[in-house]
């Protein structure tokens, strides 16, 4: 404990709470467009205990804009990096696949750069409007 | 208006406390901004989206009344109604969560059947009541979509009143306080060390009489 002074403690445990507040629904682990296709109802276990669905819809836009071998390589949700005080957002991009779709999301060529596409804000307005459920915000903080 | 924090002791390690106080709180003021921001554009969207919705069902409902009304006058209201009856059936819908930045927002989604008949006889009725009963699955369709959209703009706007109040405690009270206090902080040692100078310089000329 400091000196009478629990500014310096609180202000960390609500940092960190905040970031875990922020980062709750990120889920345990990603399923592969194929597999949720075949589920009854598409989802995954978030870490905080909690279901995040899958649209139907949503599946069946993906699927229609990539091919079936493809299908079996994207791993949804997409995840899109919030970095504080940065202007543009970044899609983290493992494969080929994520950023073909962003591509033909945005019907426009992307560059990766260290495994990540950079989004600006009316991009990444557009790609959440139209992969609500199928993509997810990460926030990070370097503490 | 900008609040001193009472320091109990005005010492170096003190003053190294606060500014990394400072350092923490600027973070967290941008990380907040950030989050701030993104749920501004998400509920900005979710309106747009509502507006849109809202329009269309009530297009859809205006259209559907219009087919259920020639319907009606094709077939009379007593047949109509026992083919209705006969077409009743239960409706699921598919409820879960999203989390658009730490907020819990519903998802609903009309589960279709496979079934491609709708209960009514096909020989008994005409094309006039499929036409109704098209309309009126895509108004149900519709009116899920608003729930969604409705009960998530509310909760996204419960939470941006929330975060804002956060930013302008740090941006307006927590921040400048910090601030202010490093500030008297610095003065106070500049103000020692003058002290200190002047003290030395006194035992130097009172040495020096001796």
């Amino acid at each position: 404990m400091d000196s009478g002074l629990p500014y310096e403690s609180i202000l960390q445990k609500y940092l960190t709470g905040e970031l875990r507040v922020l980062n709750a629904h990120l889920p345990g682990s990603q399923k592969l467009l194929s597999d949720l296709w075949d589920e009854e109802y598409p989802h995954v276990l978030c870490n905080d205990g909690s279901i995040h669905l899958f649209k139907r819809k949503e599946l069946k836009y993906l699927a229609g804009l990539i091919d079936a071998d493809e299908q079996k390589m994207l791993s949804l949700p997409i995840l899109i990096e919030v970095s504080a005080g940065r202007t543009e957002m970044a899609v983290l991009c493992p494969g080929e696949v994520e950023k073909k779709v962003i591509q033909k999301v945005l019907d426009m060529p992307l560059d990766v750069r260290e495994g990540r596409i950079a989004l600006y804000r009316p991009q990444l307005a557009l790609v959440r409007r139209l992969l609500r459920t199928t993509t997810q915000y990460v926030f990070s903080a370097q503490l | 208006m900008s609040q001193l924090i009472k320091v109990t002791r005005p010492t170096k390690i003190e003053l190294i406390k606060l500014r990394r106080r400072l350092t923490l709180a600027s973070r967290i003021q941008k990380l907040i901004k950030d989050r701030v921001s993104i749920l501004v554009m998400e509920f900005l969207q979710i309106a747009g989206q509502t507006v849109e919705v809202k329009k269309g069902l009530l297009d859809d409902f205006s259209a559907m009344y219009k087919a259920l009304s020639l319907a009606a006058g094709y077939h009379g209201y007593i047949a109509l109604e026992k083919e209705l009856t006969a077409s009743e059936g239960g409706l699921e819908v598919v409820a879960g969560l999203r989390n658009i930045g730490g907020v819990k927002i519903p998802a609903f989604e009309l589960k279709k059947d496979k079934q491609t008949l709708r209960g009514y006889s096909l020989i008994d009725t005409s094309s006039w009541l499929d036409r109704t009963a098209e309309l009126s699955e895509k108004c149900l369709e519709a009116v899920v979509e608003l729930a969604e959209l409705q009960r998530g703009m509310a909760q996204l706007g419960m939470e941006i009143n929330r975060t804002k109040r956060i930013v302008n405690a740090l941006e307006h009270l927590i921040i400048p306080g910090l601030q202010a206090t490093i500030k008297y902080l610095n003065m106070k040692f500049e103000e020692r060390d003058r002290e200190e100078k002047s003290r030395l310089k006194r035992v130097k000329v009172l040495l020096e009489r001796k």
